[in-house]
C-alpha cells in the first residue's frame, strides 16, 4: 500500500514535471514558431484578426522579396568575412599573447598582464566614443578595417588562453627546443594543436558575438555595401514597423538567425563549457 | 666571508636579469605579446583615458581636440542636475537590471534544477532553453515587438481567445519598460541555467546521501545543502549580469525605435529611455561628446564598484 502511495506520487511528480518543461519549452519556441510561421505568410494574413497560426500556402517569395528591399546577400557575405577574420584575429592574438604570459620569464611581464586583467574590467560601451575616434582619425570609418581590427584583441581571450596553456607540460617543449624548433614554430606546432578546446571554446563564443553585434557596426559602415547581418535587419525595421510588414521583417529576422544557430549546435558543448568556465556572455 | 656572500646576493639577480633580456628567448615572447597589447593599448586603455579627458570639455567629435574648450565638472554638473532624460534612463537602467538579474536568479535556479534530474530527451530541452542566447538581441527584439504589436500581435490575440483584455504593451509607458525586461529575461534564462547548471553538477553525491541518512526531506536537502553551496554561483551570476544589464542597448533599440515615428527611441514618453541609448543619442545625433562621455563615466564607475563588490565576495568565498 505505502509503496503504491509512493509511486503515484513519483508519476505525479514527473507528470507535473514534464507539463512544466513542455509549458516553459513552448514559451522559448513561440517567438521562433512565430517568426518561421509568419514568413511564410501573406500580408493579410499576418493583419488578420484573429491571424490565423499557420499560412495557407507557404510564400517562399517573401524570402526572395525581403533580399530584394533590404541588400541581405551583401550582408551575410559581409558579416562571414567580418565574424570570420575576426574570431581569426581574437584567436591568434590571445593564443600568442597568452603563450608568452604562461610559458616565458620577461621583464615587465607582470605588468603588462596587470593591464590584461584590468582591461577586462572595462566594458566597450565605455570607450565606445574614443575608438570610434581614433577608428575615423586612422581613416577606417566605412571601410572593413574599422569593423574589424578594433574587434581582434580579447582581454579575456588572453586570460583563458594564459590559464589553458598554463596547464601545458613544458616537457613538450623543452623536448622541441633540444630537436632546434624556432620559439614560433613551438607556438605553432606544439600550442595550438594541444589548447583546441579553449580555441574553440573562445572562437564559438566570438563567432556568435561578432555575428550579431549591432552597435559598433551601426556607427562604422554607413554606406549600405557595408552592412551587416544586424544592420540590414534594422534597414528592414526601419524600413516599415507596420504590420503589413510584418512577414517580410520575420523572413529578414529568420535568415539572419540561422548561421549563429547552426554554429551553436555543431558546438554546443565548447559553448556551454565556456559560459560555464567564465560566465562571459557572446 | 659574510661580506662577500652579501655582495654576491646583492649582484646576483641583477646579473641575471640583464641576461634574461639579452635572451633571443625574451624578444620572442616580447613580439609575442606586442599584437595584443598594442591593440588594448590603443582600443581599450587608452580610449579608456581619453573618455575621462573628454568627459570634462566641449567636443563636437569635428574640432580639433587640441582646441576643445575646458569645462571642468560642468557636464558631469549637468546630467546630474538638469538632463531630466538622463535621470530618468538611469533610473530605468536601474530597474531593467535589477528585476531582470532578479527574475532570470530565481528562474534560472528552478530551470536548472528541473534539467538537473532525470529526463528524457535532456539534451533537446536544454537546447531549448538556450537558443535565444545565440539570437542576436536586436532580431529577438523585432522578434517580439511583432509578437507584443498592440493590434495585429500574437500575445493580445491569445489574451483575446481566453477571454482577457488587450493589452498596448510596448505603447504604453506604463507597460513597454515591463515588455522589455521580459525580453530579456527572456534571452538570458538559458545562460543563467547554464551556470547553475555547473554548480550543481559540482555538488558532490555525498552530500546528498549523508542527508538523506540523516532523514533529510527533499526540500530540507534542498534548503541545507544545495542553496548554501550553490550561494558562489549564485552571486557571480547575479553581479556578472547586473554588469552586463547596465549597458543594454540593443533590446531597446530594437523593440522601441520606429514606433510611431518615434526616432530617437527608449519611448513610449522616455519610460523606456536607457543610459547606452541615451549616451548614443547625445553622441552621435546631438554630437554632445562632453556629456555623452561623462554618462560613459558615471556608468562606469557604477559598474566599477559593483565589480568591487564581486572581488571582495569571491575572496570572501575563497
Amino acid at each position: 500500500m505505502a509503496r503504491r502511495q509512493l509511486t503515484s506520487t513519483a508519476i505525479a511528480g514527473t507528470v507535473l514535471k514534464y507539463l512544466i518543461l513542455v509549458l516553459a519549452g513552448a514559451w522559448m519556441l513561440l517567438p521562433f514558431f512565430w517568426m518561421f510561421s509568419a514568413s511564410l505568410m501573406t500580408s493579410q494574413e499576418v493583419t488578420r484578426l484573429p491571424p490565423p497560426l499557420l499560412p495557407a500556402q507557404l510564400q517562399w517569395h517573401n524570402y526572395i522579396d525581403v533580399s530584394r528591399a533590404v541588400p541581405l546577400v551583401r550582408a551575410y557575405l559581409n558579416s562571414l568575412l567580418v565574424t570570420i577574420l575576426t574570431v581569426i584575429g581574437i584567436l591568434f592574438t590571445s593564443s600568442l599573447c597568452g603563450f608568452a604570459f604562461a610559458k616565458y620569464q620577461f621583464p615587465g611581464r607582470d605588468i603588462l598582464f596587470m593591464l590584461v586583467l584590468a582591461s577586462m574590467m572595462i566594458p566597450f560601451f565605455v570607450t565606445l566614443i574614443p575608438v570610434f575616434y581614433i577608428v575615423k582619425q586612422l581613416g577606417w570609418l566605412n571601410n572593413y578595417a574599422g569593423l574589424i581590427l578594433p574587434g581582434v584583441v580579447s582581454a579575456y581571450g588572453i586570460f583563458l588562453m594564459r590559464q589553458f596553456i598554463l596547464d601545458i607540460p613544458n616537457e613538450f617543449i623543452d623536448a622541441a627546443r633540444i630537436d632546434g624548433a624556432s620559439e614560433f614554430r613551438i607556438y605553432w606546432q606544439i600550442i595550438i594543436p594541444l589548447s583546441t578546446p579553449a580555441l574553440a571554446t573562445l572562437g564559438s563564443f566570438n563567432f556568435v558575438g561578432t555575428w550579431n553585434a549591432f552597435l559598433w557596426p551601426l556607427l562604422v559602415a554607413q554606406s549600405r555595401e557595408l552592412y551587416t547581418v544586424p544592420l540590414a535587419l534594422n534597414s528592414l525595421r526601419t524600413y516599415g514597423m507596420e504590420a503589413q510588414f510584418h512577414h517580410l521583417q520575420m523572413a529578414g529576422t529568420a535568415i539572419s538567425v540561422i548561421p549563429a544557430m547552426l554554429v551553436f549546435v555543431a558546438l554546443q558543448r565548447y559553448f556551454v563549457k565556456g559560459i560555464a568556465l567564465t560566465g562571459l556572455k557572446g | 666571508m659574510s661580506d662577500k656572500l652579501a655582495v654576491s646576493e646583492v649582484t646576483l639577480p641583477s646579473v641575471r636579469s640583464r641576461r634574461r633580456l639579452l635572451h633571443p628567448r625574451t624578444l620572442w615572447a616580447y613580439l609575442f605579446v606586442s599584437p595584443a597589447i598594442v591593440a588594448l593599448l590603443l582600443f581599450t586603455i587608452g580610449p579608456i583615458l581619453f573618455t575621462l579627458w573628454v568627459s570634462v570639455h566641449n567636443w563636437n567629435l569635428i574640432e580639433p581636440i587640441s582646441q576643445m574648450p575646458f569645462v571642468g565638472l560642468e557636464n558631469y554638473r549637468y546630467l546630474l542636475t538638469k538632463d531630466a532624460i538622463f535621470q530618468r534612463a538611469l533610473r530605468n537602467t536601474f530597474v531593467f537590471a535589477v528585476c531582470g538579474v532578479g527574475a532570470n536568479t530565481v528562474l534560472g535556479l528552478l530551470g536548472a534544477l528541473l534539467l538537473n534530474t532525470r529526463l528524457r530527451a535532456r539534451v533537446f530541452w536544454r537546447t531549448l532553453f538556450f537558443l535565444p542566447i545565440v539570437t542576436a538581441p536586436l532580431a529577438l527584439g523585432m522578434m517580439w515587438a511583432v509578437l507584443l504589436n498592440k493590434n495585429y500581435g500574437l500575445i493580445n490575440n491569445l489574451l483575446g481567445l481566453g477571454g482577457l483584455p488587450t493589452q498596448p504593451f510596448l505603447s504604453s509607458p506604463k507597460q513597454a519598460l515591463a515588455c522589455i525586461i521580459g525580453v530579456a529575461v527572456y534571452q538570458y534564462v538559458g545562460y543563467y541555467i547554464i551556470i547553475y547548471l555547473a554548480g550543481l553538477q559540482g555538488i558532490p553525491q555525498e552530500y546528498y546521501d549523508a542527508a538523506a541518512v540523516d532523514g533529510a526531506s527533499s526540500w530540507q536537502s534542498f534548503r541545507h545543502v544545495t542553496l548554501p553551496l550553490l550561494r558562489p554561483v549564485l552571486l557571480f551570476i547575479a553581479v556578472t549580469n547586473t554588469i552586463g544589464a547596465l549597458q543594454v542597448f540593443d533590446i531597446v533599440f530594437a523593440a522601441t525605435t520606429g514606433l510611431a515615428g518615434e526616432t530617437s527611441g527608449g519611448g513610449p514618453a522616455n519610460s523606456t529611455m536607457v543610459v547606452a541609448l541615451h549616451m548614443y543619442n547625445t553622441a552621435f545625433k546631438f554630437f554632445r561628446m562632453g556629456r555623452a562621455t561623462a554618462m560613459a563615466v558615471i556608468l562606469f564607475v557604477i559598474i566599477f564598484v559593483i565589480t568591487l563588490i564581486q572581488l571582495r565576495l569571491l575572496r570572501e568565498r575563497t
